[in-house]
């Protein structure tokens, strides 16, 4: 039996956490719930009927090459963005992690993409790819190489998006990786100085095997956020004259498609919780590996 | 003092009564300066009432309008092209014109051609305003440069004459394109551009079958010919390029001798450049003609009031003159703008054989266009299919099949 105290307590905390859990269910729960309904109806925008059709708008993602070509782009996309901007972040970290006269300076230069609106942010990079007028295509000049088609071609196209989300979200990560860094015991490194290892020899055994834990935390946050990819391609490169279009299509901007220029909110929506599953089976399986390495 | 309260009082709650803000929304931001210029006069005309206009690009537009029209918070007048205007009128979000508007459209004002465009079920629901219509633009210039006695008239002398105005570099890639052709680009553009070159085979992303219903229209020689026509362009001849700057902006700079497009390109050019040397010309067989309308939301006087005021002859002709839209009241006498302007006489005095067709208004018209826009994208550029018919036909093949089963998920699919 609870003390009244203990009573007290549960229900101050319930109480206290009350407002969120309302917004979060008004906000989050019900309308997933919904979605997850109007996936499994003929749910046409504006038609009155929205007819009961089963499984048929699953069945027909997996026949759909729109769907399909999304589902990889946004996986490559997700992918690559995490194999880019990880070690880089993790790079930046270590050798900003020792405090020097700039420390400051470098840290806010290289978090403010983060806080760098995504609209203005992907303009400015469209003008740095442009194939014609692009200084990129300047800079690789000097090199000997010939002008890229940077958003036009499709293979291009999406290693740019690539480019363009690893560097807005480094500074991210390297905030999360400095913090980590500066946690770790000062004393490791000096009972590793003492017994003559290099910093490379540090940095494998000491400071990579600590922030493992947020390795993958990184990692599983980048990846999430990945997979809701859609302002920069839709900047970048869709729905313009001269952008590749279909080839860097992704899961949000099909689902926006569908959804409200086709009218298709019952397909548009089996499309979202099969992006739901996807996020949701990722981030598990990761901290399913988390939980067992730490 | 207590009398002169009640007065203020009065005049201000009057003020706030009488007071009355029409929006008018548009997916053409060039339209904007029509509108202010129409809107200045009627506030003047009518205190009290304010015009507020929004235009937004097109495809964000529609979005916009899609998900405003149901909720009730879309603006007053809509500014929509029939084709996607057909869905939200079937749908019943638009409402029926008013008797005495109604009858306007129907009079002689208009084309038959736009007056079934505007209407549904034998109701008008839409206002016409003006019309998007193709016609070859080309550098006179260049063609003087090449010998070229004249535009091409025929679909052999656009090729030709295509070869032999693209500029190349040592290495053969053009730096200048004879004939610049919309080969990238989200969105149903890409097709309703091959339609029209499509067109002038005798082809059709869609035709109507005879039981009144729908099948592609381009699984055929017309489908093949263009398809080719554009393979070989890209491919074979290097006329054309993904990445070489085309279309109204490339015409401008010079890095494109001819190219298919709106009247509103002639607007364009008059402010961007103004020294251009270049003319326009019919096309072989017809061209695209896309009205777009005025639609009314909800039951507002006012709003009524604007878009009649509108339509009078001096704006159609302002409309025609600094935004380059062609206007679509016929009982206009728009001579002063053909002599200000000869490039628009190839948009205005169409010869009665030279056939206009539109986007039907069928309801997954936009989709149909849009996945076989994708597919052409990947076309154009695709190798393998020069010299290889079977390869072309298998491409259709595959497209026309999509299509149909467009048509046959939304139960339009025809024998």
């Amino acid at each position: 039996m609870t003390s009244p105290i203990t009573r007290k307590r549960w229900f101050f905390a319930y109480a206290a956490l009350a407002p969120i859990l309302a917004i979060y269910l008004f906000v989050r729960i019900i309308p997933i719930g919904r979605t997850f309904l109007m996936s499994f109806r003929n749910w046409d925008l504006i038609a009155l009927n929205k007819p009961f059709i089963g499984m048929a708008n699953y069945l027909e993602l997996l026949k759909d090459p729109s769907f399909q070509t999304s589902l990889v782009n946004t996986t490559v996309i997700a992918f690559g963005i995490v194999i880019l901007s990880v070690p880089a972040a993790l790079l930046v970290a270590v050798l900003l992690s020792r405090p020097r006269k700039l420390s400051a300076f470098y840290e806010t230069a290289y978090f403010l993409p983060v806080v760098t609106s995504m609209v203005p942010a992907t303009l400015a990079w469209k003008w740095i790819l442009d194939a014609d007028l692009g200084p990129l295509n300047q800079f690789i000049g000097f090199f000997g190489m010939s002008p890229k088609a940077w958003l036009i071609e499709p293979g291009l196209a999406i290693f740019s998006i690539i480019l363009l989300s690893a560097w807005k979200v480094l500074g991210y990560n390297m905030i999360i990786f400095l913090v980590g860094i500066r946690n770790i015991p000062a004393t490791y490194y000096e009972a590793a100085t003492i017994d003559g290892a290099t910093n490379l020899q540090r940095f494998r055994y000491i400071t990579l095997p600590q922030l493992r834990p947020i390795l993958l935390f990184v990692s599983v946050i980048t990846v999430i956020q990945s997979y809701n990819v859609y302002t920069q391609v839709y900047v970048l490169a869709s729905d313009a004259q001269g952008a590749p279009g279909y080839v860097v299509r992704v899961l949000v901007y099909d689902m926006i498609e569908n959804g409200f220029r086709f009218f298709r909110m019952g397909y548009a929506s089996a499309e979202a919780m099969v992006l739901l599953l996807i996020v949701m089976t990722l981030t598990l399986l990761q901290f399913a590996f988390l939980r067992e390495r730490t | 003092m207590t009398k002169r309260f009640i007065t203020l009082i009065l005049t201000a709650l009057l003020g706030v009564s009488f007071a009355q803000t029409i929006t008018v929304w548009s997916g053409f931001p060039e339209m904007e300066a029509f509108y202010r210029y129409v809107a200045d006069d009627f506030e003047a005309e009518n205190p009290g009432v304010t015009i507020e206009i929004l235009t937004q690009p097109l495809r964000d537009f529609e979005r916009k309008v899609t998900v405003a029209l149901p909720s009730n918070s879309a603006a007053d007048i809509l500014e929509i092209s029939s084709s996607f205007a057909a869905r939200l009128v079937q749908g019943g979000l638009i409402p029926a014109l008013p008797d005495n508007l109604a009858e306007y459209v129907r009079s002689e004002a208009y084309n038959d051609f736009f007056v079934e465009n505007a209407s549904f079920d034998g109701n008008v629901y839409g206002v016409p305003l003006f019309r998007g219509q193709g016609a070859l633009f080309y550098n006179t210039a260049m063609f003087e440069e090449a010998g070229l006695p004249g535009p091409p008239q025929t679909m052999e002398e656009y090729i030709d004459y295509a070869n032999q105005l693209t500029v190349r570099d040592d290495s053969g890639n053009p730096t200048r394109s004879g004939w610049s052709l919309r080969l990238t680009g989200g969105g149903s553009g890409v097709a309703e551009k091959f339609w029209t070159i499509m067109h002038q085979y005798g082809g059709s992303i869609v035709e109507q079958t005879a039981d009144g219903l729908w099948k592609n229209g381009y699984n055929n020689e017309a489908g093949q010919q263009a398809v080719q026509l554009y393979v070989d362009l890209v491919n074979k001849d290097n006329v054309v390029t993904p990445e070489l700057k085309g279309d109204a902006e490339g015409f401008e700079l010079g890095t494109t001798a001819m190219f298919i497009r709106e009247s509103w390109v002639i607007g364009d050019i008059a402010s961007k450049a103004p020294d251009l040397e270049y003319d326009t010309a019919l096309l072989p067989e017809g061209t695209i003609a896309l009205p777009v309308n005025l639609y009314v939301t909800n039951d507002n006087s006012e709003a009524y009031a604007f878009v009649e005021y509108a339509l009078k002859p001096e704006y159609q002709l302002w409309l025609f003159e600094n935004v380059g839209w062609l206007p679509n009241r016929q009982d206009v006498d728009y001579t002063p703008v053909i002599e200000a302007i000869p490039q628009v006489e190839a948009f205005l005095n169409v010869p009665e054989e030279h056939n206009l067709f539109t986007v039907p208004p069928i309801a997954p018209i936009d989709e149909i266009q849009t996945r076989f826009a994708e597919r052409l994208v990947q076309a154009y550029t695709d190798e393998s299919l020069v010299d290889n018919p079977e390869g072309i036909a298998e491409f259709l093949a595959e497209a026309a099949a999509e299509t149909d089963a467009i048509l046959e998920r939304a139960g339009l699919l025809g024998e």
